[in-house]
């Protein structure tokens, strides 16, 4: 049988305090990628705009 | 088998000890901890890790030196100049060591290893830059597992730097008071209102501590301990056992036992968040305490300090050292002339590479110890450090008149700031009249001191009363130390000191000394 001894001790619910902090921190992630996705998305498009612009100038 | 004495702190991890045997350190793995010593080797963790510089490297003595039926290797680290404390950090260096502690983590999870503890004590300051030195911190990682480190990494240095960020009063006092750091519960007390504003507060301090109240009234009330001590089931998780107790399971077990499993992508979540949160930090609000800029505007004269500079220039230039320590440090101007003199020397005598350099009374060769009781200017000259890794100084905060004691289990873990910092060379610069005339320290006192710190030579500065900057410090006063001048300073210093030189600073009422230590010739050098 594995066992693993632990010399420090972790503290009363260290664990489920990672736990509600990996779910919250990692859900902000999804959020943040999802809006950056959708930012780059007009953004990109912003930029089309003056290079679209600048080929009807010339 | 050769003498030996096992490291008075180096009792915690069973996975083996420092000790010292002659004038080197060593550290011995047990052979408890064999598996782990082999997966850092194997893995290539080690490797990485000092190639990087991040991870003190050492050499395997195949033999048992302290005789212990638990010996599996012998360690002989690379020594380390100068040993200090996080009490004795100032805020950017706790949080660059946070930084380091984080890094590593990151680095080791991809090796398949994780930091099984999070304690500012495995890291030194060394050539401007903090460096890991616990070789036995590692263990297999088990990605099923959070951080078992998490709790100690927070409360001894994260709180610490929230506390900065928002109070700015400097990590080292937090630490002093707790060592071993400073709980949830203490800090959410002591943060701002407007600390509320942020998430990382709520998650890392205010959550934990919230669910630390709640976990010990319930333990309380139930009139027992942990779960493993028999305690409470905790309703947090599904069948009641929390996730520390699957640490005992087989791995078949655990592996029917994934409903609360954590992951790597979780840890690297949290791992991502404490990095950035610690990377913005603020640990300096702006402010100039009284010291900074002391030798750049508030000093009386650019021509006395020319040829103050010029005078010292003079007294270290005929002096042999391999340590200095600058007592009243400020901003380092003096720490750096040294330190530059030191990195001279070691250059035109060009020392092996990697070979380990004898430690003399605790302090390496070629180490100049900055100490100022102000963590703004310890700070600045830490800044200046990490620009000039070739200077070898370590800058620290610790107040003259109240310097680090022993402290720790039977007061011997922890070495008092004398018992570590004595040196070839001490000065003593624009500091005795503050000592003297504004802590009302008798000058036989002082001298007694300054004997304990130095090896071999004083170069100290004597500031009559006349002068402008001692009767700023005694201007509130009616009363101040008695027989302070220049004949009672001498009559101090004469128990433990020899005058070799006695200069007065053209242009002020200030006088240079160059003192040798009787009794010094024992040791040897010019």
């Amino acid at each position: 049988m594995k066992v693993i001894f632990l010399y420090i001790d972790p503290g009363s619910g260290s664990y489920l305090i990672q736990a509600i902090i990996a779910a919250v921190v990692g859900g902000l992630f999804y959020i943040k990628s999802g809006w950056l996705r959708i930012k780059s998305f007009f953004i990109k498009n912003k930029k089309e705009d003056p290079s679209m612009n600048d080929h009807k100038d010339a | 088998m050769p003498d030996h004495r096992v490291h008075p702190a180096s009792y915690r991890d069973p996975s083996g000890f420092v000790f010292q045997s002659g004038s080197l350190y060593y550290r011995q793995v047990n052979k408890s901890y064999a598996q782990g010593y082999e997966e850092l080797l194997r893995s290539g963790l080690y490797e990485t890790l000092t190639r990087r510089e991040l991870l003190l490297p050492h050499t395997e003595i195949g033999e048992n030196l302290t005789g212990s039926p638990e010996w599996y290797k012998t360690l002989l680290p690379r020594q380390i100049p100068f040993i200090s404390y996080p009490s004795e950090w100032s805020p950017a260096q706790l949080k660059d060591a946070a930084l380091l502690t984080l890094k590593i983590l990151s680095i080791a999870t991809d090796h398949g290893m994780i930091l099984k503890d999070a304690t500012p004590f495995n890291i030194q300051f060394i050539g401007g830059k903090p460096v890991f030195i616990d070789t036995l911190s590692f263990e297999k990682y088990d990605a099923t597992l959070p951080w078992v480190a998490y709790r100690q990494f927070c409360e001894c240095m994260l709180f610490p730097l929230y506390l900065q960020h928002y109070l700015s009063t400097g990590t080292h006092w937090i630490l002093s008071a707790w060592p071993e750091g400073i709980p949830a519960g203490v800090t959410a007390g002591m943060l701002p209102l407007k600390s509320r504003l942020r998430l990382g507060v709520w998650l890392h301090v205010l959550l934990q501590s919230r669910i630390q109240q709640t976990h010990s009234s319930k333990d309380t009330q139930a009139g027992r301990g942990r779960p493993e001590d028999g305690g409470p089931l905790d309703k947090g998780w599904p069948d009641g056992r929390r996730p520390e107790d699957r640490r005992h399971l087989s791995d078949g077990e655990r592996s029917v036992d994934r409903r609360t499993a954590f992951s790597k992508e979780k840890l690297m979540h949290l791992v991502n968040n404490l990095e950035s949160i610690v990377s913005r930090m603020k640990t300096d609000d702006g402010k100039l305490s009284v010291w900074n800029n002391y030798y750049e505007s508030t000093i009386s004269s650019q021509s006395y300090l020319e040829a103050k500079e010029k005078l010292f220039r003079g007294f270290i230039g005929g002096l042999e050292f391999g340590s200095a320590l600058d007592l009243g440090a400020n901003d380092g101007y003096f720490s750096r002339i040294l330190a530059q003199a030191l990195a001279e020397k070691a250059e035109a005598l060009a020392p092996k590479a990697g070979a380990p350099t004898e430690k003399k009374e605790g302090v390496l060769a070629q180490a100049v110890i900055a100490v100022d009781s102000d963590w703004r200017c310890i700070q600045r000259l830490y800044d200046l450090t990490r620009l000039q890794p070739s200077f070898p100084i370590v800058p620290l905060v610790i107040d003259l008149a109240n310097p680090t004691p022993a402290s720790g289990f039977h007061h011997a873990e922890r070495a008092s700031f004398s018992g570590r910092a004595r040196c070839d060379l001490v000065i003593a610069l624009a500091l005795i009249h503050h000592l003297a005339l504004a802590r009302n320290i008798p000058l036989t006192k002082i001298a007694a001191f300054l004997a304990d710190l130095t090896g071999e030579y004083l170069i100290a500065e004597f500031v009559a009363l006349s002068d402008e900057k001692s009767q700023e410090l005694i201007r509130a006063k009616s009363q101040w130390q008695k027989g302070y001048d220049e004949s009672g300073f001498e009559a101090a210093l004469a128990p433990y000191f020899a005058i070799e030189r006695k200069e007065t600073i053209s242009g002020s009422v200030r006088i240079l000394y160059l003192l040798k230590r009787r009794g010094g010739e024992a040791e040897g050098r010019k």
